[in-house]
């Protein structure tokens, strides 16, 4: 039996003989398309079809392909799971979206449904934002993934009408120094990966003048086969010009750039491991940036919003024109036809599925009314951007293809967008890590350089630098801040002209943790994006969720998925921070393993008064140094400990009703201005911030370990230093406000350990009054300068 | 008549050439004991002439008019006729 | 000329990315700055409704050829006898950045002997090579001659960021001593590079941030009414964009960049 007929006409149109294929069958079909179903889901397609007593074309195969695909539609966040314990009906349902319904705060405006989340920013605005992951692209063409990511996730904001106007990137490689020998056939050097990542960003964010405002490095052995590349944006838009409201009888309008066969398999291509052949094989689905292009579409799309002549928008990413054509009259329910041999194509011999699904970039959906045609082709044209109807929407709840007069695809929307649930099975096995033993080094002042020298920690300035962070003009607070250039917690951006009221942007990732528990790692990211909001002033928090795994089909990484996804419930309801938006990319695995999990989470909050935000760099001598929250001995996972070789088992933990306590007192006192500056305990823990305040502002530091708030059991000197714990903080606070400052931290766990000095020493003397740290300013700025090539 | 004309535009010496020296070091780090690399940029242009010597004159006014920098490029081209 | 009379035509085409927060400068000193795509004025002819003209920072058509390069033909070409007769009648013109580039790649600047034919100097890649995103400081060099620069005391040091590739100021090689003399001659070096204590960077980097020769950060034509710089007066307008405004008690309500606007306006409105 012949699996594919060629249809007798004037082009490339076959008929898939799905209707007698057998199990094996089916799955040869889904390999040689390439569209990587599973046979439950080519079995709902067969059944689909023979309920309309005939076989599908090419076309709506590889449109049902893109559509259920693990990148578009989530099939493990909505799917079935079962766990030793129960049976979990969708994890976002359960965990994610929970938060914010339950919360349900009025200054949400639209979540998770959009391509970008909404939330209530001031004087009508809305902040709209969204993070995206490009992790496989980047693995395979580390220049054009990063580029095409940063492409991708500006055009979600663009999406939901807001102008872009900050981009964030969170990157992970591995370590610079890998052995090239050690390196399988086809992975790429994580040196060489690292400039081809940084410069794709910087190539699209710079050429659209968006300014990159904040991010993180952070680097891992097992990033060595899977790169790790989040790309976010943030936009505004003002709130009445919102509109996703398709009606039948409105026009289709394809803008942007040509459509070639650049990005064909994108997504299905996403959703698979990658193997030694990856190389080869996917070239051609990794895109070609071009900034300008979208430069331009930007402009035409801010004015259409402006003048309010569209009906909805969306943006073209995997899958293409078929999703988004599907997407747009499935939010609307209307139905839509669209006349394929109108797409404005970058060279002839195109088969029609390569025209519908090509990932080709810079391209977006409108819908129009059909009175406002006329005006919204002559805006793009006046930007010199193409922009061409291509179909229209209906009421009939179908999607119709014709290419050159010939039905190509016809597919119920409801059919398209209820793929059946996949059911996986997740077992989360607790690794038998221990907690090291060695003995306390006398003197600590080397470890405080090693760790400030250490690439997680380490200055990423020449990363830094190479983004233009400050176009537009509205960077308040910058990555690196002060007379020294000191690394910032968060970024604030001030967005209107006639307004004080700024965005805070801020995120937190700690996939060494995740080693020992995702539970407690997906805590200590919330914990720490908020924290680093807190420390600049900002409130209000927002989360965006990312999740990078390995395959999902494999019931040890599904466990540890579900293990991070219930934290993410605990905390982010415990810091009543609800989720607003969120992106998942599966399958990273590679030769050398699977990715070490990693979650990113990205916080937005909002200051009141830019005037008031709080810089990290010391201002002067002679003032207070508080340390906030308790320490514990919670060093597993730490750099600390990493710096010996060990991982450890005493994870950091959250204590969230106190957290969240202590970060409403912290945010009473800067808006007092009682702190001069404040900074958040990371990695390295109090030595590490210690040193960065000192170092960024030039000014000394003698600390006392003796005051530290502590749990009994800690009597190392070493330990109080180095632990991670959650929730801490380093506030700078005048004498003259000693009182007020106080008086405002009544209840919290705090106490004074210090104070800044006039020299250019770092000082620490320990539990027993002996000094442990001597670290000269100028040795530990070289030290965390140099590590990365500041 | 139709001509094609390849048109190389490269650094006049005595200025430097950062991309050069960079892709210089790269190379180096992956082993290979390369001396120097210099960066030109080629464009290859069909365009319209009725004469080879009409054609020459115009590819030169290209050059000087948008696609070399007197102060730091020099440029070269060869001309055919395609059919 | 009255203040509100003055209409600044901030100029774009696509890839053009500074144009909002120059304009919003302009705004602030009470000034209407229109932001006009060249194709739009092309198609209107109405160059000189305006009385100033700006081009702001960006990648103008990607930075393809060379920085600058194609804006600069295709401003030439479009609106040649309309430019000439703006810059005839001292009408100042502005470039930021990759309006810089523009202005030399026009011929506008040095422009020693009027508008040049092919361009008399370059902005190439920078030294080291990479964009590079940074607060510099310059030293006003300018004699008076700059009107951009007439409220600004010569020899004061001022603070703006840079944020380019492409900003290496050179002459050729053969003419270099011979193009400096006349910049001094004619009073048409204004910024150069140095460090915060006034010290020239003599090429030094990161003081001199992309290499420039002589440490040259911004020039005016020998009438000084056309003027373009590396760094961003925009983005150092007001207090708050400064790298380090939270060290201080108070936050300074404006930063240097602002001269430059003022001096342009004070110019444009005592002029007949």
């Amino acid at each position: 039996m012949s699996l594919y007929a060629k249809r007798n006409v004037p082009f490339e149109l076959f008929e898939v003989n799905l209707l007698d294929a057998d199990d094996k069958q089916l799955l040869q079909i889904s390999g040689e398309m390439g569209i990587g179903l599973n046979l439950n889901e080519m079995k709902a397609v067969q059944r689909y079809f023979s309920r309309k007593k005939r076989n599908p074309t090419d076309v709506e195969l590889q449109t049902i392909g893109q559509t259920w695909s693990e990148h578009c539609y989530h099939k493990t966040f909505k799917g079935n799971i079962a766990t030793p314990k129960s049976e979990i009906r969708s994890l976002f349902k359960t965990y994610i979206a929970k938060v914010t319904n339950e919360l349900n705060p009025p200054w949400c405006i639209s979540v998770f449904e959009d391509n970008a989340g909404l939330i209530d920013f001031e004087k009508g605005y809305a902040v709209a934002a969204k993070v995206e992951t490009h992790n496989h692209p980047s693995a395979i063409e580390p220049f054009g993934g990063a580029a095409t990511g940063t492409g991708g996730v500006i055009r979600d904001i663009l999406g939901v009408w807001a102008d872009p106007i900050a981009c964030t990137d969170v990157l992970g490689f591995g370590p610079l120094d890998y052995d090239y020998e050690k390196l399988p056939s086809g992975t790429k050097h994580p040196r060489y990966v690292f400039r081809g990542v940084v410069a794709g960003i910087g190539h699209y964010g710079n050429n659209m003048g968006i300014p990159t405002v904040n991010g993180a490095i952070y680097f891992d052995e097992s990033y060595v086969g899977n790169v790790v590349v989040y790309c976010g944006c943030i936009g505004i838009l003002p709130m009445n010009r919102f509109v996703k409201n398709t009606r039948p009888g409105d026009v289709a309008v394809l803008v942007g750039g040509k459509t070639g066969r650049d990005g064909i398999h994108g997504v299905t291509f996403a959703s698979a491991e990658l193997t030694r052949k990856s190389e080869e094989v996917s070239r051609p689905a990794v895109q070609i940036a071009n900034p300008i292009e979208e430069e331009k579409l930007k402009r035409a799309i801010t004015r259409t919003r402006d003048e309010g002549l569209g009906s909805a928008i969306t943006d073209l990413g995997g899958g293409g024109i078929s999703c988004a054509t599907g997407e747009m009259a499935n939010r609307s329910n209307c139905g839509v036809y669209v006349e394929l041999e109108k797409v404005p194509l970058k060279y002839p011999g195109m088969a029609p599925w390569e025209i519908y699904i090509s990932e080709s970039q810079e391209r977006m959906l409108l819908s129009v009314p059909e009175k406002n045609l006329q005006k919204v082709l002559e805006i793009f044209e006046g930007e010199e951007v193409e922009a061409t109807s291509i179909g229209r929407f209906t009421d009939n709840g179908i999607l119709r293809v014709d290419y050159l007069g010939q039905r190509v695809a016809e597919l119920d929307l409801h059919f398209m967008f209820e793929p059946p649930r996949v059911r996986r099975n997740a077992k989360w096995k607790e690794p038998d890590y221990e907690e090291p033993y060695f003995p306390e080094p006398e003197n600590l002042t080397y470890d405080v350089f090693k760790l400030v020298a250490s690439l997680n920690i380490a200055s990423k300035e020449s990363v830094v630098r190479a983004y233009d962070h400050e176009v537009k003009g509205n960077t308040v607070l910058k990555p690196l801040h002060g007379r020294y250039g000191g690394p910032n917690d968060a970024a604030v951006i001030k967005p209107l002209s006639d307004s004080w009221k700024g965005i805070v942007i801020s995120c937190g990732m700690n996939p060494n943790y995740g080693k020992i528990d995702p539970y407690w790692m997906a805590a200590s990211c919330i914990d720490e994006a908020v924290r680093n909001n807190t420390s600049v002033g900002g409130r209000r928090v927002a989360l965006l969720d990312n999740f990078t795994w390995g395959n999902p089909e494999k019931s040890d990484r599904l466990g540890s998925l579900v293990r991070s996804c219930q934290a993410c419930y605990d905390f982010a309801k415990g810091f009543r921070t609800p989720f607003i938006s969120g992106k998942d990319s599966f399958y990273n695995e590679s030769p050398l393993g699977p990715v070490t999990p990693t979650l990113l989470i990205t916080a937005i909050g909002v200051i009141p008064d830019v005037k008031k935000a709080v810089s990290m760099d010391v201002k002067q001598p002679g003032d207070i140094i508080y340390i906030v929250g308790q320490t514990y001995p919670e060093l597993g996972g730490s750099q600390y400990y990493q710096l010996r070789g060990f991982i450890g088992k005493t994870v950091p933990k959250v204590r969230v009703d106190k957290a969240r306590k202590l970060m409403d007192s912290i945010i009473k006192a800067i808006d007092s201005r009682y702190v001069k500056s404040c900074h958040d305990l990371s990695e390295g823990g109090l030595a590490v911030a210690a040193a960065e305040m000192s170092f960024s502002g030039g000014y000394g530091m003698a600390l006392r370990l003796e005051n530290v708030p502590r749990t009994e059991k800690m009597s190392r000197n070493d330990f109080l230093l180095f632990s991670e714990s959650n929730s801490r903080f380093l506030v700078e606070v005048p004498e003259k406000r000693r009182e007020d400052f106080e008086t405002l931290m009544k209840g919290n766990v705090y106490a004074e350990i210090g104070r800044v000095k006039k020299d250019s020493y770092l000082s620490v003397y320990g539990l027993n009054d002996e000094k442990v740290v001597d670290a000269s300013l100028a040795e530990l700025r070289n030290c965390w300068r140099s590590a990365l090539g500041g | 008549m139709m001509y094609r004309a390849k048109i190389e535009v490269s650094l006049k010496s005595g200025h430097s050439d950062p991309e050069g020296e960079m892709t210089g070091q790269s190379l180096r780090e992956l082993k290979y004991s390369v001396k120097s690399v210099s960066v030109s940029k080629v464009y290859e242009v069909y365009f319209e002439a009725d004469s080879r010597q009409e054609a020459e004159k115009q590819v030169d006014e290209m050059c000087r008019r948008l696609l070399a920098n007197p102060t730091k490029d020099d440029y070269r081209f060869e001309i055919e006729e395609v059919k | 000329m009255k203040k509100k009379e003055i209409r600044v035509c901030i100029m774009r085409v696509g890839g053009t990315n500074c144009d909002a927060e120059t304009k919003r400068a302009f705004d602030d000193l009470g000034v209407k700055a229109e932001i006009v795509h060249l194709n739009e004025m092309v198609k209107k002819g109405n160059l000189l409704d305006y009385s100033a003209l700006v081009f702001p920072g960006g990648f103008s058509y990607g930075d393809y050829v060379r920085a600058g390069a194609i804006w600069a033909k295709g401003t030439l070409t479009n609106l040649r006898y309309d430019l000439r007769r703006f810059v005839e009648e001292g009408r100042p013109v502005l470039g930021i950045c990759n309006g810089f580039q523009v202005l030399v790649e026009a011929g506008l600047l040095p422009g020693f002997e009027g508008i040049s034919e092919y361009p008399e100097a370059a902005l190439a890649t920078n030294v080291p090579i990479g964009y590079h995103c940074n607060w510099v400081y310059v030293k006003h060099e300018s004699s008076g001659q700059c009107l951009f620069t007439k409220e600004i005391q010569k020899g004061k040091v001022l603070r703006m960021p840079v944020a380019h590739a492409e900003g290496r100021f050179l002459f050729p090689k053969e003419k270099e001593n011979d193009y400096l003399k006349r910049l001094y001659d004619n009073d048409q070096l204004v910024f150069r590079y140095c460090d915060e204590n006034s010290e020239y960077a003599n090429g030094a980097y990161p003081i001199n941030p992309n290499g420039a020769f002589h440490d040259i950060a911004g020039i005016c034509d020998p009438t000084g009414t056309i003027f373009g710089l590396m760094p961003h007066p925009e983005r150092a307008y007001y207090g708050w964009q400064l790298p380090d405004w939270t060290k201080g008690g108070r936050m300074p309500k404006y930063c240097d960049g602002k001269s430059v606007f003022e001096s342009m306006v004070e110019y444009l409105r005592k002029k007949s």
